[in-house]
């Protein structure tokens, strides 16, 4: 996790130089990367125009332009509400279970050194283990429906956040703890005063990764075990050729998850500005 | 002169993590095997670790356990090895040449960020439910860890090197081959460990969709038939395969370049 931060945050400086020079960059990353997109859905709606298309292969292949009618005519006739709003819950009920559970559980193992190492195999054998291999048991013991998706997507958020908050409680200031401490805190206060603000920027991206995991075992057990929401649309109008259906739902769900990952991150710049701020004012 | 119970103390102090996380682990088991003497126990739905055992012992000897592993293993280790084929190079490109970056790093982005698991099902209908269709999710779901960190890595270098080499009279080529390449290795051994977990996932959704073999298959075979005790020497079996993988990694990356792991 910590990995993927740090990576992130490379890939987010690009070389600061004159004020004009990066604005112009800016506009020059942002008119390429429009452009590459359109030329990719250019490319792909006029394929058929140019290259022979089986017979066969015509039953499931599909052009942009027909995704976003599609795309359009299930928002204009309503039809999409009922299913993502039964994904919806199961992502909001699954993230919140993982969130009560994460950050609790993340500061004990941060707090705590005997906690850690007793808990430390169990959290890296899940986190390393695909959470999906576990979908099937779920199903047993759970049914088919909402309870197994809530597990699902429980199981794969609350690792993020857990191991997330645990790197943030670890990495608050031990002076800052042992000033705190020697005014007479408790370890409640300790918890609250040092401990939280300081791995408040590490338990956002914990959030942020858990959006991605939850929304992934959305669709996983959507796909593998469930009545209705938008992965099952999705599974049915893929079994009965309806590709334009698939396509439609990937990018409903890759458009929600873009649009809250960018939400978090968002709320991750707002949440680590002080920081070299303060640092500054010490 | 250290007695006896000294030494073992000794060692306990010394691993003391390691102590502390295998009686952990042992306690687990046991208390698992322990509970249903108090609580009824339903082998329809649950199991203990002996039951287990037993089942692993047994799919091992009747050597199914093997051949859905090996089954599973071939388009795991081909669209693990087609991601970094075809990610890295497609990173480095996108990390060295600005302009390049500039242009597929919002499309990379929207794929990194939609969960392509979903299109599982159109690659099976389109590849069918055999290796290649297997090996195109692994594929799809691997490569962009890749891309990202070769990328990443690309952009980390310092430019000094650089500009050494093209002074010396070295082309493009040799910027590549001599800095590029060495310096971007730790991002792809950091991307290869996001990248295995990916691939797992597609091998195991590849498999619950439309397989006849691979553990997967094996898996949700012993869940439709409620043999609960094979099922979790399945999981386990694959938990363990994970871990190793997973740690084995990361025990490459913190051996080959002990500098990335300072604190």
């Amino acid at each position: 996790m910590a990995e993927m931060q740090t990576l992130d945050l490379e890939l987010g400086a690009t070389s600061g130089t004159l004020p004009g020079t990066a604005s112009r960059q800016r506009i020059e990353s942002i008119a390429l990367g429009t452009a590459a997109i359109v030329l990719l859905l250019l490319i792909w709606e006029l394929a058929p125009h140019f290259l022979p298309i089986k017979a066969g292969t015509r039953l499931f292949f599909t052009v942009p332009s027909r995704i976003f009618a599609t795309l359009w005519e299930m928002f204009s006739t309503g039809s999409i509400w009922a299913p993502l709003g039964v994904s919806a819950a199961a992502f909001a009920i699954g993230l919140a279970l993982a969130i009560a559970a994460g950050l609790p559980l993340g500061i004990l193992l941060g707090r705590s050194k005997t906690m850690n190492a007793m808990l430390d195999p169990f959290v890296t054998a899940f986190n390393a283990t695909p959470r999906l291999v576990f979908l099937p048991l779920l199903m047993l013991w759970l049914g088919i429906g909402m309870w197994s998706k809530i597990a699902i997507v429980f199981l794969g958020a609350v690792f993020p956040l857990l191991i997330n908050t645990h790197e943030g409680v670890r990495n608050a200031d031990k002076v800052l703890i042992n000033v705190v401490r020697s005014f007479g805190a408790s370890e409640w206060d300790v918890a609250r005063l040092v401990i939280l603000p300081n791995s408040l920027p590490f338990i956002v991206v914990g959030v942020r990764l858990a959006i991605g995991r939850a929304i992934l075992g959305v669709v996983v057990a959507e796909f593998f075990g469930a009545q209705d929401g938008l992965g099952v649309v999705m599974v049915r109008a893929a079994s009965s050729f309806n590709v334009d259906i698939v396509f439609a739902g990937l990018i409903i769900f890759a458009g929600l998850s873009l649009i809250m990952t960018g939400l978090v991150r968002l709320l991750e710049e707002r949440t680590s500005r002080w920081r070299p701020q303060r640092a500054a004012n010490e | 002169m250290a007695t006896q119970p000294s030494v073992l103390s000794g060692f306990i102090g010394r691993h003391r993590n390691a102590v502390l996380g295998g009686a952990a682990v042992a306690l687990f088991f046991a208390a698992w095997q322990a509970i249903f003497l108090v609580v009824p126990f339903n082998p329809l739905f649950i199991t203990k670790p002996s039951l287990i055992a037993a089942g692993l012992l047994d799919l091992v000897e009747s050597g199914d356990l093997f051949h859905d592993l090996a089954v599973s293993a071939v388009p795991f280790f081909l669209g693990l090895f087609g991601a970094v084929v075809i990610g890295v190079p497609v990173g480095m490109v996108m990390g060295r040449r600005v302009r390049i970056g500039y242009a597929l790093d919002p499309l990379m982005t929207v794929f990194y960020a939609s969960p392509l698991v979903a299109l599982a099902p159109l690659l099976v209908i389109f590849f069918g439910v055999g290796l290649p269709g297997k090996t195109i999710i692994v594929f799809s779901l691997a490569v962009f860890p890749f891309v990202f960190n070769a990328c990443a890595g690309v952009r980390a270098v310092d430019h000094l090197l650089v500009n050494v080499v093209r002074s010396l009279g070295g082309r493009e080529r040799d910027v590549y081959l001599k800095i590029l390449l060495p310096s971007v290795l730790p991002y792809i051994i950091a991307g290869a460990r996001i990248a295995v977990g990916r691939a797992l996932i597609g091998v195991l959704v590849g498999e619950f969709f439309a397989a006849s073999e691979g553990i997967g298959y094996a898996i949700t075979r012993f869940a439709d038939i409620f043999a609960v005790d094979r099922m979790f020497a399945c999981i386990l079996t694959v938990m363990v395969i994970a871990i190793a993988l997973t740690e084995g990694i990361r025990w490459a990356e913190r051996t080959a370049f002990p500098w990335r792991f300072g604190q």
